[in-house]
């Protein structure tokens, strides 16, 4: 799931110009769950931005459980649904991760977007009301080595062969409310009876398979994988 | 060629100092903090934007002291640099005629002075030494070859009184295999725990040089075992220190380092002295502790 947390309002305020009338798109899923682009935080936004001044051509949310992020579908909800409303925005005000807001731009041939909230993290939903962050999508997952736990995420500094000397009572030295990575990684081999993880080197990341755009192509018997790595072809057939 | 390698070889005690480069481009008083050293320790470290503060680079004060003949131990950090500049920084260095050098991982941004920096540590302490073996060897961490190699003299550091420390031992065991023939410790103040630590390490046959901070008065103590990972100044150190008046603190501090040093001596292959601004004391806390 993709984090987001809405902009203060006057922040987005102050991208409209003047007479600029906005359309308010959310996400049913990721920024639903996150309320920060749900159906009812997409019309309360709508609401709000009427109250100060802005003009609102109206606003949509895709179905709830369904992302933003998929091209089709907004599609259809921008271009055919609500036909009507956006043929008389001028620009789209997205309540949704950065990926919804692309998506939206491709949806409209170019529409003018505007950020509604900022895009923090890839996360798991561990309650209703609290997301957290296990994973940095670096292309290369090395968890086998750490019994699940991602040093690349849960250490402030991504090490990859264990702490550094700066961890205390198992808190980490940037934060002591939150807990050293690696404090958890050893904890959990040491359960686990597999310390031994600990003593094998890991090489430097590949920071090529991390570079940014990345894409995924997906055919009938398996996916590509695009980075400055080169093309990664995986079989799930063999 | 690096004294501290030929008398860490020939299994000799030896005595490092340190100095910390400025925040600012005149470098006369840490170079006057070095001379003070001279004729006290083998080799000095430069710290490496110690804390995480914007300072002059320890890459330039480390050359100075080369240029005066002072041997210093270039500490070097992931924190800041990635894979290119760490290998280009480490050949400049040895260009510049520095021969030993500690790797470290370094203190993460927050810590510092320029809270929203970019935290690269694109390589961690142990590949970073791992490379600059590498680099002893004629090749880049690429598999390219060098058209002339170094040959640096390689440490690390440890911190023994970490809780718990068999992550340190593991990650000890890992740099060591990665190329590093000497160790730095945190500071320590508690033979006992030095003690069981070099036992845990004894089979690892690498010189340890164990690492004191002069202790400037009891609130320092305090601030240490309150702030500073893997440090503890037992109770009973404070509480000699805190009757203390002003003007005999640093006798005092000699008295305590000094008697640390010797407790600590037989233990280990030498010691670290980080005096903080109190360099002056140094050939006074030799003496006493018979070096
Ligand atoms: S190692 Fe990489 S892919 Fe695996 S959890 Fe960590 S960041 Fe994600
Ligand atoms: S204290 Fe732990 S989590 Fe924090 S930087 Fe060091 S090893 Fe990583």
């Amino acid at each position: 799931m993709h984090a987001t947390i809405q902009k203060p309002i006057d922040e987005i305020t102050g991208y409209l110009r003047p007479g600029e009338k906005v359309f308010v798109v959310g996400c049913g899923n990721c920024a639903a769950k996150c309320h920060s682009g749900g159906a009812p935080e997409t019309e309360e936004m709508a609401e709000r931005l009427k109250k100060k001044g802005v003009e609102v051509a109206g606003w949509a949310c895709t179905d709830s459980g369904v992302s933003l992020c998929k091209l089709a579908i907004v599609k259809k909800m921008l271009n055919e649904t609500y036909q009507t409303e956006t043929e008389k925005a001028d620009s789209f005000l997205i309540l949704a991760c950065g990926q919804g807001i692309h998506t939206v731009m491709d949806a409209t041939e170019g529409g003018m977007v505007h950020p509604g909230c900022d895009t923090i993290f890839g996360g798991e939903t561990v309650t209703d009301d609290f997301i957290t962050e296990y994973c940095s999508l670096c292309g290369e997952c090395i968890v086998e080595y750490t019994g699940g736990l991602c040093p690349v995420t849960l250490c402030a500094k991504s090490l990859l062969n264990g702490p550094c000397g700066g961890a205390k009572d198992g808190k980490c030295e940037v934060d002591r409310t939150r807990d050293c990575g690696w404090q958890l990684i050893y904890d959990r081999l040491k359960e686990l009876g597999r310390l031994e993880e600990m003593d094998k080197y890991q090489t430097p990341k590949n920071n090529s398979r991390w570079s940014r755009p990345r894409s995924l192509t997906m055919v009938e018997s398996g996916a590509t994988f695009k980075s400055l790595a080169g093309e990664l072809s995986i079989s799930r057939k063999d | 060629m690096s004294k501290l390698k030929d008398k860490l070889s020939s299994r000799e005690f030896v005595v490092t100092g340190e100095i910390g480069p400025p925040k600012g481009v005149d470098i006369s008083g840490c170079l006057h903090d070095a001379e003070q050293l001279r004729d006290y320790v083998t080799a000095i470290n430069v710290t490496d934007l110690q804390s995480a503060v914007f300072r002059i680079g320890s890459l330039a004060v480390s050359c100075k002291l080369v240029e005066r003949r002072l041997e210093p131990i270039y500490q070097l950090t992931c924190r800041d640099r990635n894979r290119l500049a760490l290998q280009s920084d480490l050949l400049s260095a040895w260009a510049l005629g520095i021969e030993n050098v500690l790797c470290l991982t370094g203190d993460h941004p927050a810590m510092g002075d320029h809270t929203e920096a970019k935290p690269v540590y694109d390589l961690d302490s142990v590949q970073l030494i791992k490379a600059a073996s590498t680099l002893n060897q004629g090749q880049d961490m690429s598999g390219h070859e060098l058209d002339s190699k170094p040959s640096f003299f390689l440490g690390g550091v440890v911190t023994p009184g970490a809780d718990p420390v068999e992550p340190q031992v593991i990650k000890m065991k890992k740099k060591i295999e990665a190329g590093a023939v000497f160790f730095q410790t945190q500071a320590v103040y508690e033979p006992d725990k030095l003690e069981d630590f070099m036992n845990r390490v004894q089979g690892f046959n690498v010189p340890v040089i164990a690492g004191i901070v002069i202790l400037k008065g009891a609130a320092m103590a305090k601030f240490m075992n309150q702030n500073v990972a893997g440090i503890t100044v037992p109770d009973s150190i404070i509480e000699e220190m805190s009757d203390t008046p002003k003007e005999d603190r640093k006798k005092q501090a000699v008295e305590i380092t000094a008697r640390i040093i010797r407790q600590v001596k037989p233990l280990c292959q030498g010691v670290h002295i980080m005096p903080l601004g109190w360099d002056e004391l140094v050939p006074q806390v030799i003496k006493e502790a018979e070096l």
